[in-house]
Formats: structure tokens, sequence, C-alpha cells
């Protein structure tokens, strides 16, 4: 790796003096990695840009093909972005996601809080066989599942509410967050909460006030990826919820922005972007901690 | 004596908090059991009734199974579904593993643009499938803008009307959400590569193919199987991509297993039908599961 990037530094200064036929094997490395990661940049952010292009065009603009539709051939309007805000139930969206994402946090934390720190700590006979057994239903996914549980949400009552999304979601996040907070929690060194005991701590004690602020890292990182799960569903919101204000902003912005043939591109754009920015940030945040738990780096 | 009698308690909290701690377990386990056990045993069930949204159903044993293979639109999904799987796996890899190396080591900004390159999959599917969808448009596409513009083809296509185009579209957008996933997960092996080892091959004379091959593969194999397993197990049940960018169209030709089961299953109303195209690949599943779950547990025991 050091060489590498002693390497790159040479290259950099050099590149400019040289033509490309005369650059040395390093440098033609060089310029072929950026001209990929360029090329790489474009086609991931090309559709985001499209989309933020979109949001700010005139209908007029939008619908001539005769027009560049990569830049602006009328000024920018805010009437998609009005619209999105006016005309639908976006805010009620917003609001929703925001009250099944938080409700989903809570329970998915009630659960696995105190379950990853028992398989991980307490030496419980056939912790990891548990921890395995638990971790292995995120391998099960929703499109298995969507048939029954309606039955099963239908009989809780709960059908064509929020609430059906809130006590169905944490079955996505509860087996990952298990095993992500085991990671976490067997990284905390045992000596610690020992001396918290000698100390005169009970073992709750030792676990609230010395286990789990250490660990409050691995706990921020699953309870954001409750959220971002819960807010990346598709599936059981599209099959749950049905009336307009119940739905969560990923299902109510590509359903009721759709009407019949019509579509509201511009306002469709702003309300993706809008709403999946946001999810993208936090999950960014604690995009390590979740390559780890996946590939199960997290436990040694 | 006192030494007995202390061993005594400890013996005796040992075994209460043994059972509570089996009690901390307890939640997470009856949440799992009771919202994806027994909806998988009454999905089962449901497979082998005829079970509606107005009946319950009576046992009629794998009718709805083999009245599924002999339905031409499920044919046409499982067709689908395997292509897309098989195809978008081996892009996947491929990519992933060209990201990972070209994000490998520092440059500056590192940090932005990792954030940007893995956009496409911490956006929520469904809103950047929708994107997609106005970049395949009928009339107003900008890719057959562009294409046009470039020379590349001298009339529009219909990205979303044509059977073959359409396919490569929902492959496309499939490919382009978990490719940064997949280079992430490469980019976590390949810090495990040791750089002596590299070197060593390097004054050994190894070429960098002789390199890639020998010494970085095997490293990095492990974890590049674990992610492809996981991505195919989700691949090959996904539904969001083809539900909003195609709904199985034009007629039927981009149809996947998942979305077939919600049609008959919701849609139709038809439960015990749509449990069965739902569970068809189920075996696969558990194959796919046991491996990766091989996978994970031996490379805890690095």
């Amino acid at each position: 790796m050091a060489t590498l990037t002693a390497r790159t530094k040479t290259a950099v200064t050099l590149t400019g003096v040289r033509p490309w036929w005369r650059l040395t094997r390093g440098q033609r490395g060089l310029l072929l990695r950026s001209l990929a990661v360029t090329v790489y940049a474009v086609v991931t952010a090309f559709p985001f840009y499209w989309m933020v292009i979109t949001i700010f065009k005139a209908n007029g603009d939008l619908y001539n093909p005769s027009n560049n539709p990569l830049w602006f051939n009328q000024p920018p309007t805010l009437s998609n972005i009005q619209y999105l805000l006016e005309q639908t139930r976006f805010g009620t969206w917003m609001l929703n996601s925001l009250i099944i994402g938080t409700a989903v946090v809570a329970i998915t934390l009630l659960v696995t809080v105190p379950a990853g720190y028992a398989l991980a700590r307490l030496r419980l006979p056939f912790a990891h066989p548990l921890g395995i057994a638990i971790f292995a239903t995120y391998l099960v996914p929703p499109s298995l599942l969507f048939i029954p549980l309606t039955r099963v949400v239908h009989s809780l009552g709960l059908q064509n509410t929020i609430w059906s999304l809130v006590v169905v979601l944490p079955t996505i996040s509860i087996p990952f967050t298990v095993w992500l907070l085991m990671g976490f929690f067997k990284n905390v060194p045992f000596e610690i909460e020992e001396a918290a005991l000698v100390d005169g701590c009970n073992r709750t004690q030792a676990v609230f006030r010395v286990v789990l602020p250490i660990s409050r890292a691995g706990l921020a990182a699953a309870g954001m990826f409750a959220f971002a799960i819960s807010l990346q569903a598709f599936l059981y919101p599209l099959v749950f919820t049905s009336s307009t204000a119940v739905k969560p902003v990923t299902l109510g912005v590509v359903t009721d922005l759709i009407r019949g043939d019509v579509f509201y591109w511009g306002s469709l754009m702003a309300g993706a972007l809008f709403s999946g920015v946001p999810v993208a940030a936090l999950f960014t945040l604690f995009l390590d901690d979740f390559v780890e738990g996946v590939t199960g780096g997290s436990i040694k | 004596m006192a030494t007995a009698a202390i061993a005594q308690r400890a013996a005796g909290r040992r075994f209460v908090s043994r059972h509570a701690g089996y009690l901390l377990v307890l939640p997470a386990v009856i949440y799992v059991l009771a919202l994806v056990g027994f909806p998988l045993v009454l999905g089962i069930w449901y497979s082998l009734t005829d079970v509606t949204v107005a009946r319950e159903g009576h046992f009629i044993g794998l009718k709805n199974f083999l009245d599924a293979t002999r339905d031409p639109t499920f044919r046409l999904a499982v067709r689908n579904t395997l292509i897309i799987g098989i195809v978008s796996t081996f892009a996947k890899i491929t990519l992933s593993v060209a990201l990972a190396f070209l994000m490998l080591g520092a440059f500056p900004g590192r940090r932005v643009v990792r954030a940007l390159f893995v956009l496409p999959w911490t956006v929520p599917i469904a809103l950047s499938t929708i994107g997609w969808k106005w970049m395949f448009h009928s009339q107003y596409s900008v890719i057959n803008w562009l294409l046009l513009k470039v020379g590349l083809i001298d009339q529009g296509i219909q990205w979303l009307g044509t059977p073959v185009a359409a396919m490569a579209a929902v492959i496309l957008v499939s490919t382009w959400r978990a490719v940064p996933f997949g280079a992430i997960t490469v980019l976590a092996g390949l810090t495990a590569v040791p750089s002596d080892v590299v070197d060593a091959a390097r004054i050994d004379g190894a070429n960098w193919w002789a390199r890639f091959q020998r010494v970085i593969v095997p490293i990095i194999a492990p974890i590049l199987f674990i992610a492809v397993l996981f991505d195919l197990i989700f691949t090959l049940t996904e539904l969001t991509v083809v539900y909003l960018l195609t709904g199985g169209g034009p007629v039927d030709q981009t149809q996947v297993m998942a979305n077939y089961a919600l049609q008959v299953g919701i849609a139709g109303s038809q439960l015990g039908a749509g449990a069965a195209i739902a569970l068809f690949l189920l075996p696969a599943q558990l194959l796919l599961t046991v491996l990766a779950l091989r996978a994970i547990a031996r490379r805890e025991g690095l």
C-alpha cells in the first residue's frame, strides 16, 4: 500500500509534462485508473444528476423531445416541488415513515440489546448456534413471507395501518442487529465489567454503567440500521398499507404520483430524492459496521 | 467448609444467571418465531391447500406446484428469475472487484468519493428505480438521447417495451444497485491482504495478473463467496425493480417469481397458489442459506 501511494504521488507530478506514450508503466496505470474512476463515477452519479435536473424543469421543458435534456431550456422552476408539497400527502408520508422508523428502532433495540448481551457475554451453552439461528432468519426474504403475513396482520387487526409495519418490519432488523451487537459486546473487555462488579455494582448496574456506555457506537449503528432498513422496505408497505394517509414515504411517492397513465415525473423525482438522500446519508455513516456484520468480521 | 459454601453460592449464582441469560434472549427468539418462523410454516401449509382470501383451504397436496409448472407465465417467471440471477451475479462480481481495486489505497477525498459510490446501494431501491424508469421513458429517454447524439443508434430504443431491452434494463438497474455493496465487501477483504505477501510475490517476479490470481483471489475469495450468496438469496426473491420498472411486462416477458406470486396471491387473492409460487425456490434458498452460514462460520474461525 505504501509503495502504491508513493508511486501515485510521483506520477501525479509527472503526468502533466510527458505525453502518454512516454509514461512509465506506473503512470499509465494511474491514468487508466483515474479514467476508470471517472467513467464509473459518471455512471453512478448520472441517474441522480438526471433526477435533480428533472425536479427543477418546467413541464414544457421536460416534455419536448427536441430540447437538450441535460440542461435547462426554460428557466428553472419550483412548481414540481410545490406540487409535491401541496397536492400530495408528502408531509404525511414523511411523518409516517418517521413514526414507523422510530418505533422499529425502539422495538429492535429493546429486543436485541438484552439478547446480544446475553449471547455474547454470559457464556450460555449453545449461545453461538442460537446466535447463528437468529441471524439465519435474516436470510428469509420478505417475498417468502408476505402472503401468510397478510393473514397474521389481519388477525391482529392491523391491516392498512402504519402499525402493521411497526410490527412486521422488526423481523428484518432484529436478526441482523442481534448479530451486530453480539460482535460489539464481545469486544468489550471482560476486565472492565469485572472491575465494576468488584467496585460493588451488581450485574445490571455494571451493564448500564459500563458495558452499554462503552458500546454506544455499536448501539448507534444498530439503531441507524433498524431505521434505514425500515425505510428501504418496499414489499411489506405495498402489501400491508393501501390508503394514501397511512403509506410510508417510499411507497407513497412511487404510487400516488402515478395517476393512471399520468406520471408526475418532476414531483416524483423530488419526492424520491427528498426522502432517499437522508436515508442514504444515515446508511453511509455506519457502512463499515454493516459490512463487518454481514461478513462476520466483527465476531472474532 | 467456607470454600465449599462459596463454591456452592457461586454455582447457584451461575445457575440463576444462566437462566436469566436465556430470559434475555427470549424476546428476540419469540419475535422471530412468531413473525418469521410461524409465517414460513403457514406459507408452506398454504402452498399445499386451495386457500383464498374468501375461504379456508383444504389440503390438495402438491397440486399448486404442479399447476404452476404447467402455467406458461410461471415458466417465464422462472426463466427470467434465473437469467437475472445468473447474469447480474457475474456482472456484479466483475464490477465489484474492479471497483474495489479502484477505491483501494488512500487518495484525497476518499470518504466523499466512497459516499458517492455507495449511493446506488444506500438510496432506497424503490426510489432509484423510479429515477431509472424516467431515464428509460418511451418518448423522453435521456439514454436514447445520448445514444442518438453519439450515433450508436439511429432510432430510440423502446427500453421497457421490447422483451430483450426490458430484461437488459432490469439487469442493469439491479446490477447498478448492488455493485457498491459488493465493492465495499471486497474492499474489506482486500485490506486483509498483507501487503508484504503481495510485495514478496512482486519480488519473485510475479506480474500483476499472477499476483491477482495466486495471492489476492485466494485471500478475498471467502468474503466474496459470502457476498455472492447473500446477493443471490435476495436477487432470486427480488421484485421491487421489476414491479416498478416493467410491472413484469411487456406481456410477462420480464415477469419474475416474486412479482408473479404477488399478482396471484395478493392481487388475485389466490393465497395458496401464490404461496406455492413464492416458495417454489425454497429448497434452493435453504441450500444457499446453509452455504452462506457455513462460509461465515469458517471466516469466524480465522
